[in-house]
């Protein structure tokens, strides 16, 4: 039944060769909608396409013992053929670390980069197309599997080089390595980083703009979820005008992890009328179960849909790469949701019917209605004998109102006195200068007037 | 729906098989044009002979005896110009052999007037040969007259002889004008003069009589046309054949435009050599320069191309593109250079090199459906006359789609966008049915490798537009992504058409387009707001009908209509061109079932707002639908009210039923209107309007009466307002959550509890000095805005608040739901006052 709502097959598309692996192999694990052996196949697929010829290997036994037959390969030669382009482009990259690593040569680099280059020539006959190997380097070694290598030519690279367009490439080369290695705290940076040049980058054309973003929005997943950090980095760069356009427009299904990511998170109330909005929109376009469930609990009010919905989420989650980790953490808030937007509607609840509502035993229920009282700031009481929750409506009493009303009037005058002060000192000040230097005074009032 | 589509429907039925008929008319037609000898008329045999060429003929034929017929000889303008140069001049010498130099001096201004008048013809042709021989005689003839009279002792009369002096004078001026001709004359009188017999002789012959040719058995038909139809220059009978083709064309090419052209003549001229043309290459010479005598007929008081002229430029434009399709190694372009040695030689391709012949296709297709358009304007659409005129559009929509593929093939793509934007604007306002009919016929008509039926229509709108995307000018991509959004929106696709509008931007600029963009991005919001409509969504129906038919000048904004000059601002000019922009009537969308349709989401809207707003005194009253409003206000004025009559009665009962909780009346009263009908499924969206004005009656009653109650049970809320519980909930628990309604629900024994909060005297009027006091110090600080100098306050605000503004703009652009609609009716209606601007220009 979750099958439908698994957005591997939607996302890969949008993800880098290497990137996927790790989706496929989640999948594998948990054995879910696939088959085993077609995902196997799925990878070795893959694989083919890059270098990592111990990968290819092993895939290809697995799947001999899983009774699939494959073309035959030629592994050998290939192995022949990788190792001797590593040592060549190791060999070059080599003549450039050295240079680079050089403790007098640090010393000497400053920030700009157009006389680092300049330096380098001058003092080691270094050339751009030198500094072009280590990007290639960076780039096969990233091919072969060895992401923490690539992840440190291509910083390299990024430091020494002006070219934009491979700085960028560069970038994004990074990006992949550092997650894959799960350097999250460097991922972390390299996501800003590259989030900078994306929106200040001019790019031709807007569509290949939308493109970036639709990647970087995909990329950055993987980073956010596990980044302690994360999740209010989700909510704040997702809920950007730019970022929302973009996932309305190429990849609505990102609204998953976005929704997600505004129920986990605390600083959630604003936020979440914006939200509202989106999924409503989107409704047409996108809709999963935890889509849903936010319609359900803030469009349509409607508790009986979002419990169900709640109990799908919970499938949901677990099948979600980046979302499962969060799984507990969701569930949690959400219920919260449901009985806080509950209590504020009703006056007299049934602790039995409420925890119901949230897929809860009636003594678990009580208990959770027990410590939301406490944690927030709800004004309730338990009625033990009837075995409801009275909620006291808090109408804002006139007097309230009228305290809340002209707070700030006092301050306000006082702002309005001092800068009226400050314009009577000026005029005197004009007067007196007008006394001084008549012509110009007149001068200025001709401008004026 | 608007009736129009229905009408459509309905004869799209008919187009199919009136088609065939037509297709065999016009076949039978191409047949006598081609041979002769055949006429349309079925008299006699004898009848027959006459020529099935001139119908104006056959109509003096048959009402006028052959004396008539004598003196109606068809003369070109030259021949009457020359003619009266001739007989002055003649008179003039005459005068001079009788020695009368008063009548002379007369005849020989005569004459020099009429050369002026025919000053056009001589341009092209060179002055009449006659007059230069009057001319150069006529001075010799005074010179010698002049020195007799010195000689002679008697004295010729005081007046003849001032008369001869002047024409000494003026004939010596006049001579020099034409010196090089008297030169050529003088040097060899006699070929001079024989030229001239030459081209004398037809004249003698001219006025024979007409009726002669049925006597004689063995003319042959073009021998009987003679008489009547083409008189060349110096009115000889032009002899039309292979070798004169090309003068002929290039005579009828110059004559063109000029004032005293005989166009009549000139298309009949044309059609004479079309029939003799017979390589590719004179064919479509000749089709060109006759396709553009079509057009040069004059327009009558009716303001459009006659319909059998239509139809001929259509079967030529046809013609053309046929002989174009088989023979493709012709080009015809629009800038090649024309080059006029090569003019009077027949053109064959050599070496594969194509043949380019300068001509534009296109704007024959452009002025084809003008003037379609044109006469569907002027043609009253209630007629019968209309629907014939409109089957023509299946011809020229055939017409369009063999053009697009013809310049689809040379690849000239600035064509190619503007034949495909015709026959998007032919086809995106049209139902499923018709389109796919019309695609049928289309391919009926045209050769299979042109066009394939197509039996997607969205598909095939949706091909045509992406085309447009791609490859147009900025002006034809706005218009065909309204187009596209108008045809989504019929569909029912409304999110794919509201995401279109937004993604597209074109709100914020669409009031600098042109007025006929405009009123089609008029039409695409209407249409958005019909499909709303129709999906339940009524909050953005009325958002996206609200700014047109708010105005109340919604037929001038969708150009169905003229709009009413209360201000009579409008000179005649403006009208004229509010009137070329009126849409043709099968185009329009039903004004009334439009209006219905915004009234009654407005009502939907505005009643339970309107009980919102009595119901808390101190909330704002905001106004969602001002002539809504209005018509409330004069309705509920009146004394008496009779039962509803009309659409408007109708809502207006149903609101006040609406406002007093009495859901069944409200219900029935909008469910008598008979206008759903027009409405595609009008059963399903009447039950949706039923459940509609449940809710909103539910709504209506709890803002109402809420002072009433200290708590209702949500059971009976069910009951009375016939709606499930679980919905009833819904719709508290909204308007509690959203703070519109004070009460809450008290789950166990499920009544909603209101909350009264009924300030006491002090505490209300302590409020009402709050607010005064803040109101001061707002004022306060408002006032020492103004008066602080500018500068003063800039720096500080200014960064942040552009920074503001720049957000609220991108959030705009597609967060806001319709939404947009909220943040962007400003804009929009800014374009609107500008579509109107525009239109006064």
């Amino acid at each position: 039944m979750a099958a439908q709502y698994d957005l591997t097959s939607k996302m890969i598309p949008f993800l880098d060769l290497h990137l996927v692996f790790p989706l496929l192999e989640f999948l594998e694990i948990n054995e879910l909608f696939y088959t085993p052996t077609t995902l196997l196949e799925a990878r070795y697929e893959l694989s083919l396409k890059t270098s990592m010829i111990d990968l290819i290997d092993k895939l290809h036994g697995e799947l001999k013992d899983a009774g699939v037959t494959t073309a035959p390969i030629e592994l050998v030669e290939r192995r022949k053929e990788v190792l001797e382009k590593l040592m060549n482009s190791q060999a070059e990259a080599q003549k450039v670390m050295d240079v680079i690593e050089n403790p007098e040569v640090i010393n000497a680099l400053r920030q700009d980069k157009l006389q680092n280059l300049q330096f380098l020539k001058d003092n080691y006959g270094m050339t751009a197309e030198m500094i072009q190997t280590l990007y290639k380097f960076g780039q096969f070694q990233y091919s072969c599997g060895n992401y923490g290598g690539a992840a440190d030519m291509l910083y390299h690279y990024r430091v020494l080089s002006t070219d934009d367009t491979l700085g960028l490439s560069a970038l994004w080369g990074k990006l992949a390595s550092e997650i894959l290695v799960g350097n999250w705290e460097v991922a972390f940076e390299a996501v800003q980083e590259l989030k900078e040049i994306i929106d200040k980058t001019h790019f031709a054309s807007p569509l290949h703009q939308l493109e970036q973003r639709t990647w970087f929005l995909h990329w950055s997943l993987f980073v956010f979820f596990n980044h302690p950090k994360g999740r209010d980095a989700v909510v704040d760069l997702f809920l950007q005008p730019a970022y929302i356009n973009t996932i309305q427009t190429s990849c609505p299904w990102i609204l998953r992890y976005l929704t997600a990511a505004v129920v986990t998170n605390k600083r959630r109330k604003n936020l979440l009328k914006e939200l509202v909005k989106v999924i409503e929109h989107e409704t047409y376009q996108y809709r999963d179960p935890i889509t849903e469930f936010v319609e359900a609990l803030y469009v349509n009010f409607d508790f009986d849909l979002a419990k169900q919905k709640l109990a799908e989420c919970e499938e949901v989650l677990e099948n979600d790469f980046f979302l499962v980790a969060i799984q507990e953490d969701f569930i949690q808030n959400a219920r919260c949701f449901i009985s806080e937007t509950y209590c504020r509607i009703h006056q007299k609840i049934d602790v039995a019917e409420l925890s119901q509502t949230l897929n809860m035993t009636k003594e678990e229920g009580e208990k959770w209605i027990v410590n939301l009282i406490r944690d927030t700031k709800v004004d309730a009481k338990i009625d033990y004998k009837e075995n409801t929750v009275l909620m006291n409506n808090n109408t804002q009493s006139v007097y309230q109102q009228i305290i809340e009303r002209t707070k700030g009037l006092s301050f306000r005058s006082q702002v309005l006195a001092t800068s009226i002060e400050k314009r009577e000192a000026a005029q005197i000040k004009a007067a007196q200068h007008e006394k001084n230097h008549p012509s110009t005074a007149v001068s200025e009032a001709a401008t004026k007037a | 729906m608007s009736r129009f589509f229905r009408a459509g429907e309905s004869d799209s039925d008919e187009t199919e098989s009136d088609y065939s008929d037509e297709l065999t008319h016009s076949e039978s037609e191409d047949h006598s044009d081609s041979d002769s000898d055949d006429s349309s008329s079925d008299d006699d045999d004898a009848a027959k002979k006459t020529g099935g060429r001139g119908r104006l003929f056959e109509g003096s034929f048959s009402d006028s005896d052959s004396e008539d017929d004598t003196v109606r000889v068809v003369r070109s303008a030259k021949d009457k110009r020359f003619e009266e140069i001739e007989q002055a001049v003649s008179s003039m010498i005459n005068g001079q052999k009788i020695n009368d130099w008063v009548s002379a001096q007369n005849e020989f201004d005569r004459a020099n007037k009429g050369l002026q008048k025919a000053a056009g013809i001589i341009a092209q042709t060179s002055v009449p040969k006659f007059y230069i021989r009057a001319v150069a005689d006529l001075e010799k003839t005074i010179q010698a007259a002049l020195e007799k009279e010195k000689s002679s002792t008697k004295k010729m009369n005081a007046s003849n002889a001032k008369a001869l002096n002047s024409m000494k004078q003026k004939v010596k001026k006049n001579n020099r004008l034409y010196e090089k001709e008297i030169q050529e004359y003088e040097k060899d009188p006699e070929s001079y003069v024989d030229e001239e017999v030459v081209e004398e002789k037809p004249k003698v012959k001219k006025p024979k009589k007409v009726v002669v040719s049925d006597s004689e058995d063995n003319t042959d038909a073009e021998a009987a046309d003679d008489g009547f139809t083409p008189v060349g220059a110096g009115g000889k009978a032009v002899e039309l054949n292979q070798e004169n083709i090309y003068k002929k064309l290039k005579e009828i090419a110059d004559a063109r435009g000029k004032k005293n052209t005989n166009r009549e003549d000139q298309a009949r001229i044309l059609e004479r050599l079309l029939a003799v043309a017979n390589s590719p290459y004179q064919k479509i010479r000749v089709l060109l320069a006759l396709i553009s005598a079509q057009f040069d007929f004059p327009i009558g008081a009716s303001g459009y191309m006659t319909i059998p002229l239509w139809k001929n430029a259509d079967k030529y434009l046809n013609l053309l593109l046929t002989i174009l399709e088989a023979s493709p190694e012709y080009i015809v372009k629009e800038d090649v250079p024309e080059e006029d040695e090569e003019t009077d030689k027949d053109r064959v391709p050599q070496n594969g090199e194509p043949v380019y012949i300068q001509g534009s296709l296109v704007a024959f297709i452009d002025r084809l459906d003008d003037e379609f358009t044109k006469s569907l304007q002027n043609i009253d659409p209630h007629t019968t006359d209309y629907v014939d005129r409109l089957k023509d559009e299946v011809g020229l929509y055939s017409v369009i789609v063999r053009s697009q593929a013809y310049f689809t093939r040379l690849h000239l793509t600035d064509s190619i966008s503007r034949t495909t934007m015709r026959r998007l604007e032919h086809l995106y306002f049209k139902p499923d049915v018709v389109i796919v009919a019309v695609e049928n016929a289309t391919a009926a008509l045209l050769p299979a490798s042109i066009v394939r039926p197509n039996q997607d229509s969205s598909a095939l709108i949706h091909d045509l537009c992406v085309f447009l995307y791609k490859n147009a000018t900025s002006l034809l991509r706005t218009r065909a992504m309204l187009c596209h959004i108008y045809h989504h929106a019929l569909h029912n696709r409304f999110f794919v058409a509201r995401d279109m509008l937004l993604m597209s931007h074109l709100q914020e600029t669409i009031h600098q387009a042109d007025v006929t963009t405009q009123i089609l991005h008029n039409r695409a919001m209407i249409q958005l707001g019909l499909c709303a409509f129709r999906e339940g969504m009524i909050k953005e129906a009325q958002t996206c009908l609200q700014d047109i038919s708010g105005t109340g000048r919604v037929k001038e904004l969708l150009a169905q209509g003229l709009s009413l000059q209360r201000y009579g601002a409008a000179t005649p000019e403006q009208e004229k061109l509010e009137r070329q922009r009126q849409l043709p009537f099968h185009m329009h969308i039903n004004l009334e079932l439009l209006e219905c349709v915004y009234l009654t989401s407005s009502m939907l809207l505005e009643i339970p707002n309107m009980a919102q707003a009595s119901s808390n005194p101190d909330g704002r009253k905001k106004v969602i639908s001002k002539p809504f409003r209005r018509m409330l206000d004069y309705n509920s004025r009146q004394v008496f009210t009779g039962p509803p009559e009309n659409t408007r009665d109708h809502i207006m009962g149903a609101a006040k039923a609406l406002s007093n909780g009495e859901w069944q009346k409200s219900v029935e009263l909008i469910n008598a209107i008979k206008i759903w009908e027009l409405m595609p499924e009008a059963l399903k969206i009447k039950e949706m309007l039923g459940r509609k004005i449940q809710e909103e009656a539910l709504r209506t009653y709890l803002f109402a009466n809420a002072s009433h109650y200290s708590s209702v049970g949500l059971d009976q809320l069910a009951k009375m307002f016939d709606l499930p519980l679980a919905s009833v909930v819904s719709i508290v628990s909204k308007m509690v959550w959203n703070e519109e309604l004070s009460a809450s629900i008290d789950q166990v024994s499920n009544v909603v509890v209101l909350h009264h909060v009924q300030p006491s005297k002090v505490q209300s009027l302590a409020l009402a000095f709050a607010e005064k006091a803040a109101g001061f110090v707002e004022g306060n600080e408002k006032l020492l805005e103004l008066k602080t100098p500018q500068q003063a306050e800039r720096p500080k605000k200014g960064p942040n608040a552009n920074k503001e503004q720049a957000t609220g703009k991108q959030q705009q652009q597609r967060t806001m739901g319709p939404r947009g609609s909220r943040g962007g009716r400003n804009q929009f209606n800014n374009g609107l006052g500008n579509s109107v601007r525009g239109g006064r220009k």
